[in-house]
């Protein structure tokens, strides 16, 4: 499976990827991405099974992302990673079709909880 | 209207712990030791802005020791390998960690910045009308660290949440 890593956060994208292969899934196809435009089109052209996005972005933020990837008919399972976790943020999340809502700071546990459902 | 936060330094103490777990001391080995000291000094430090139901900053201040352990802790590799950006990156996202923790904290209709890193004392730092509200002060493997909450005075909604 290929899985796209969406983050600002040139530290975090890597923590995601080592907590990734902590919890098993090291064995994926792991592409990154450094800003929401770059998810946004990198989703699009290389057509990962599963995004892992930040919330809060430069220049598009990754809920933005995610309701422009559904509005041009894109249904890749989406989820986030993010430092904020707020009932708003999370109904707006799952209304926009999000599969899960991971907190930061978050362990290699959380991480097979969350994705071993997803990625088997 | 002004706003009672809701977040005090136990709250920050139990974010500092869960970072702590899960990035900086994984083993457990080396926690923070809270030493209560304000005052204490710094030579790096970084901040996120929250605006909205609660206004105001919160800043991780280190020393450069401190930061540099904390970036080769994150980025898994030797303290001789960590680079400036390294360490510029690593502050970020700590003081990122700890603001997304505390917004979610804080009643509907707070706004978190991007964070905003600054290789000089937390002293060199100025919050216009801000008062330090809470803050957690310590020392780890001997090194200062601190994380702190200001409250902007002009603390009002702009809007119905």
């Amino acid at each position: 499976m290929k899985i796209l890593i969406a983050d600002d956060s040139r530290v975090m994208r890597q923590i995601v990827v080592r907590t990734l292969r902590q919890a098993g899934f090291g064995d994926h196809d792991l592409v990154e991405a450094a800003d929401g435009q770059e998810a946004f089109d990198k989703t699009t052209a290389e057509k990962p099974d599963l995004v892992i996005s930040d919330w809060n972005m430069p220049g598009m933020t990754g809920i933005e992302v995610l309701r422009q990837l559904r509005a041009a008919g894109n249904n890749v399972k989406f989820g986030f990673v993010t430092s904020e976790c707020t009932p708003e943020m999370k109904t707006a999340a799952e209304a926009s079709g999000s599969a899960f809502f991971i907190v930061k700071p978050f362990t290699a546990e959380r991480f097979d909880e969350v994705f071993a459902p997803i990625l088997g | 209207m002004s706003v009672e936060v809701e977040v005090d330094e136990n709250d920050l103490a139990e974010m500092v712990e869960q970072v702590w777990e899960a990035y900086l001391d994984p083993e457990g080995v080396s926690p923070l030791m809270q030493t209560y000291d304000e005052h204490q000094p710094s030579e790096v430090h970084s901040s996120v802005s929250i605006t909205g139901s609660w206004s105001g900053h919160i800043v991780y201040a280190s020393s450069l020791a401190a930061a540099k352990r904390a970036a080769a802790a994150f980025l898994a590799m030797e303290l001789d390998e960590v680079s400036e950006e390294d360490i510029s990156d690593t502050l970020g996202e700590l003081a990122n960690i700890v603001g997304g923790n505390v917004k979610a904290m804080l009643p509907p209709g707070a706004q978190l910045s991007l964070p905003q890193v600054v290789l000089a004392p937390e002293s060199s730092a100025r919050y216009p009308n801000t008062e330090r509200i809470s803050g957690v002060y310590g020392l780890w493997e001997g090194e200062p660290v601190s994380i702190s909450m200001w409250q902007s005075s002009t603390n009002t909604k702009e809007e119905g949440a």
